[in-house]
């Protein structure tokens, strides 16, 4: 599998932070700091998981305080290209349907 | 006079009234130290009394005490020319009975023209009564009895100085006879465990000794009290099966344990030729019926082992019912009858268990009732439930482990588990062992190999994954809550690690996580509910979902945790529930 990256890029109107390999206790502080960074330009972010092989309960924990502070600015905050393994885990968190989530950004934005 | 009395400290009598105070504290020093010091009445209160006639320059003194069931008052020690020990009077009757009726001193100053003064002994004994002093043994429970002090020796009346002084000398009597019944009680009651306690130790004796090696019963009793009116036992019959009982006497107390005793030797009398369960119990039943006192009934189930096809034949009379667990659901085995004793023609039915991969537990409807809470039973779903926790420990400790959360929780019955099971482990293989620093940053091959490891053993990618998420979730759980690893902290005490252990046994996996971290408490650590949004404890839901049963245990020494969790492999239908 891939290096573990986070890596956040405007696309547009939206921020898109791309995360790459194994979300984990290890690194997961890393992706919540670069999801709130994302939250706080102001903009609607995306979360890219494409590239992301596991994703622990800290990994969804920083999914989950991303969109609680985006619902509580009024922004919107989508996953998108989620990958089988950390649909996998959203479904067990019984989360799939609590994010708002989508094949691309190009499918949020005509959503 | 006794020898327990101090030496009364000398005055120089200068100043009579001074002498005469400092008398009487030296007086009720000696009085109240002499009466502290002894527990046994009969030897204290009589030389007591007889330094009261003294100090108080009287010709007669007496101590009377209240029989509480009867309200009379009976003299128990008497000094002076009449003997009057025995002498009964009634409460509120004559001088004596009025100073307790009312709780209050009485002095009579010419006893012979008093109405109040009863002259029945006087007119007895050619005594004759001219002063009485009579003041109340008075407790917080009210007075106990009276002292009671006749004629100066002058020939004067007692004045109000004497009644003060003997009111003074009443308190350490009265306190004194109080130590004394309470030290009384206190020694009945230490005599009566002592005798339970024996009796224990015999109902004890009568049940059957743990077996040692690979022996597939293991039993316990506790009793709610001393004595237990619950049953169980084993043996081998010649043919090579095991005959087992477990069973409950109706009511508590001293007759249920000594019903418990010919039940226990009756059923196993019956047992060593019985053809079948059914027919066992009904030799017992029809026994039973011939001499039971009325109103008194067992339950019991009975069954027979065969080792050889791990099946077990069971007969219950009115028992709670038995479950059969094979690790992924329980199946209650119903009674078969009525209980034992109540019907002569009762006939018992009989059922086939098959424990080839199953364990049968017994218990008596004690372990159901424990208290949870103030009130609440524990019941049959919370007794499944603990049996689940602890599902995947070996018979013995598992047994153990039950008993301890019976025992944390109220006990209000006897208690008796029996378990049933062919101990494992001659076909359990490992899949993986390793031991690795407790450090986020080596989880990732410790993912790696987990995955290698049950690749290996076909197991389906998807629940692969989830199981794999499941014991990084619990280790990670031991860095930070066990090893309270900082977030964001990528090194660690390399004295911290975590030893896991994946093994498998026909289709069940098991893992066990080790570490030597504080004990944590383990009643703590419980899943959150699924459907709520929020962060904490999302680890564990995942554990809960993906393994069959999980457990977890400080080691002994308060040093170190041990978690085990169970998969059961089945054909691929898996739930994503």
């Amino acid at each position: 599998m891939n290096e573990n990256t986070c890596v956040s890029e405007v696309c547009g109107d939206y921020v898109l932070v791309r995360l790459s390999g194994e979300v984990d206790l290890s690194w997961s502080q890393q992706v919540r700091r670069a999801i709130l960074d994302a939250l706080g330009d102001g903009g609607r972010v995306g979360v890219d998981l494409s590239q992301v092989g596991y994703i622990d309960s800290s990994g969804i924990a920083a999914l989950v305080e991303g969109l609680q502070n985006a619902r509580s600015h009024n922004r919107k905050f989508v996953l998108v290209a989620v990958s089988d393994a950390a649909m996998a885990v959203l479904r067990l968190a019984r989360l799939d349907r609590v994010f708002s989530i989508f094949s691309d950004l190009d499918a949020a934005r005509s959503a | 006079m006794n020898a327990a009395w101090p030496a009364t400290v000398c005055v120089p009598e200068h100043d009579p009234a001074r002498h005469g105070g400092r008398r009487a504290l030296g007086f009720l020093a000696d009085l109240s130290q002499a009466l502290a010091v002894s527990l046994d009445l009969r030897t204290t209160l009589e030389p007591a009394l007889a330094r009261i006639l003294d100090f108080m320059q009287a010709e007669a003194a007496s101590l009377f005490l209240l029989d509480e069931a009867t309200n009379l008052l009976e003299c128990r020690v008497c000094v002076g020319p009449v003997d009057i020990v025995g002498l009964k009077v009634a409460a509120g009757q004559g001088v004596v009975g009025r100073a307790v009726a009312q709780n209050a001193p009485q002095r009579i100053d010419d006893a012979r023209n008093d109405a109040r003064v009863n002259t029945r002994v006087d007119a007895e004994t050619g005594f004759v009564t001219r002063a009485i002093l009579c003041v109340p043994l008075a407790t917080a429970q009210g007075p106990l009895g009276a002292i009671e002090i006749i004629n100066r020796r002058d020939g004067g009346a007692f004045d109000e100085d004497a009644a003060e002084i003997l009111r003074l000398i009443a308190a350490p009597m009265a306190l004194a006879i109080n130590n004394a019944r309470l030290a009384a009680k206190l020694a009945e009651q230490q005599r009566i465990r002592r005798e339970m306690a024996l009796a224990r130790s015999i109902q004890k004796s009568l049940l059957p000794r743990r077996r040692r090696g690979r022996f597939p019963l293991i039993g316990v009793n506790l009793p709610a009290h001393e004595i237990s009116g619950d049953f169980y036992d084993y043996f081998e019959l010649p043919d090579q099966r095991i005959a087992f009982f477990i069973g409950d006497i109706s009511g508590k107390g001293l007759d249920a344990a000594f019903l418990m005793v010919r039940v226990v030797s009756l059923l196993r009398f019956s047992g060593k030729d019985a053809s079948t369960p059914a027919a066992w119990l009904s030799e017992v039943n029809r026994e039973l019926c011939n001499t039971l006192q009325h109103g008194r009934f067992v339950c019991a189930v009975v069954g027979i082992y065969d080792r050889g096809t791990r099946c077990a034949t069971l007969a219950s009379a009115g028992f709670p019912p038995a479950l059969r667990d094979d690790g992924i659901r329980f199946e209650e085995l119903p009674a078969d009858g009525p209980p034992l004793g109540i019907l002569a023609e009762a006939e018992y039915g009989e059922r086939q268990v098959d424990l080839a991969d199953a364990a049968l537990y017994l218990f008596s409807d004690g372990a159901t009732d424990v208290r949870e809470g103030a009130r609440d039973r524990l019941g049959s779903d919370g007794l499944r439930g603990l049996i689940r926790r602890h599902a995947a420990l070996a018979p013995e400790p598992r047994l153990r482990a039950l008993i301890g959360e019976l025992k944390r929780r109220k006990l209000v019955d006897d208690t008796t588990l029996l378990l049933l099971q062919e101990p494992r482990g001659s076909q359990v293989r490992e899949l993986l062992a390793l031991r690795f620093p407790a450090a986020p940053i080596r989880m990732r091959a410790v993912r790696a190999a987990l995955r290698t490891a049950l690749d290996a053993e076909d197991v389906a990618p998807e629940l692969r994954d989830r199981l794999v998420l499941a014991v990084d979730e619990a280790c990670t759980n031991i860095i930070r809550h066990a090893y309270h690893h900082q977030l964001g902290e990528d090194t660690c005490d390399e004295t911290d690690s975590i030893a896991l252990r994946v093994t498998r046994e026909r289709d069940r996996l098991g893992f066990e996580l080790r570490d030597e971290a504080p004990c944590v408490d383990a009643a703590r650590i419980k899943p959150r509910d699924p459907s709520e949004c929020r962060i904490g404890g999302l680890g564990l839901a995942f554990i809960d979902a993906t393994m069959d049963a999980w457990y977890i245990e400080g080691l002994p020494g308060g040093c170190g945790n041990r978690l085990i969790m169970h998969k059961q492999l089945k054909a691929k239908t898996e739930s994503d529930e």
